[in-house]
């Protein structure tokens, strides 16, 4: 077990595209222990991504059960390999924050309510409908996969409240 | 490195942004933080500049003649040293809209009730919306609560503002989420 350091944009590992876990071989249980213990040693943090500890395969852990925002609408510890979101619904803003970007926050509308397939700790094909901050914490994650931050994702400034439709 | 704050404000139209951002790129200065919006009919620069050598607020000043030529004002301050640094904003932050007909005082009630117990603004916007005949105020400021002070007291302390002024007003948290 390991917790790992959480890499920081410019990075460059933060911008990439990660590729499919294949096996289930000891690199991905390392990492997904290491995952685990980043995430938790954090103490704040709801969820952590593989390119955010220098890793390149598509896996991310998620566990807002701890959070106020969280807990009382979640699926306690996610372990997320090669998930993929099948279904969105809605749109939830929420100003976001990431380890990976220091000091800057930003609002981002995301889908509320989700579908998101993947394979878990054990090898098994899942499929968990999530909404809420869970959701929006698993599309942070996943869009890490595809080397997107939430300065990607960025919807509005501040001052956004008061800019209209031209009539 | 010297820190300066510069204000520049005109009337709006395209080119503004580059012709002020030509003038720093060519003394060699650097943009820290800046916030750039229309207002009215203005376009309103405020920035946070640093320069390695220059210490005299006027020889910066010197530099933006030429926008003073073009209808646009400028003003440098100087800053002292660590005037650049963001205070350690602690507490719970949260978004207070304000709005209803117009009438005097809307902005200054709340700021009053909210300086009073150390509460912070740290952005503030206006906007007068609606129709010349029923012109509304729209106010949305973001603020940190000190210690002992929640969104629920702070919805209980407008409360006598909002009668008074017959505005709507809501409080909300909105604390970032770390991801």
């Amino acid at each position: 077990m390991a917790v790992r350091e959480v890499l920081v944009y410019p990075d460059p590992r933060l911008k990439q595209v990660c590729r499919a876990v294949g096996e289930f071989d000891d690199e991905v249980t390392q990492l997904i222990t290491d995952l685990l213990d980043t995430m938790y040693a954090a103490g704040h943090s709801v969820g952590v991504a593989a390119p955010q500890i220098g890793s390149d395969l598509r896996v991310v852990v998620v566990d807002v059960s701890h959070s106020k925002l969280g807990r009382d609408d979640n699926h306690g510890c996610l372990v997320m390999v090669n998930p993929e979101i099948l279904e969105r619904e809605g749109a939830k803003v929420m100003r976001e924050g990431c380890m990976s970007v220091p000091d800057y926050t930003g609002n981002v509308t995301r889908a509320e309510k989700i579908l998101v397939q993947f394979i878990d700790a054990d090898g098994i094909e899942r499929v968990v409908r999530a909404r809420g901050f869970e959701a929006v914490a698993i599309q942070h994650e996943l869009d890490h996969l595809d080397g997107l931050l939430f300065l990607d994702r960025v919807s509005s400034l501040k001052t956004d409240v008061f800019r209209r439709k031209r009539r | 490195m010297r820190y300066f704050a510069l204000t520049i404000i005109g009337r709006d139209r395209p080119g503004i942004v580059s012709r002020v951002t030509e003038i720093l790129y060519h003394m060699g200065c650097n943009i820290a933080d800046s916030s750039c919006s229309i207002l009215g009919g203005q376009f309103a620069m405020q920035l946070i500049i640093a320069h390695p050598e220059l210490v005299d607020g006027d020889q910066v000043q010197a530099n933006f003649a030429p926008l003073e030529q073009d209808n646009l004002s400028v003003f440098v301050r100087t800053l002292k040293p660590g005037g650049e640094r963001r205070p350690e904003l602690s507490g719970d932050l949260c978004l207070i809209s304000v709005y209803g007909s117009d009438k005097p005082g809307i902005v200054y009630r709340v700021a009053k009730e909210l300086g009073e117990r150390n509460i912070n603004i740290t952005d503030l916007n206006t906007k007068l919306i609606g129709s010349e005949q029923r012109p509304v105020y729209v106010m949305m400021l973001e603020a940190t609560l000190p210690e002992g002070i929640d969104v629920d007291s702070l919805e209980a302390i407008l409360e006598p503002v909002r009668l008074e002024l017959g505005v709507d007003i809501s409080v909300r948290s909105i604390n970032p989420v770390e991801l």
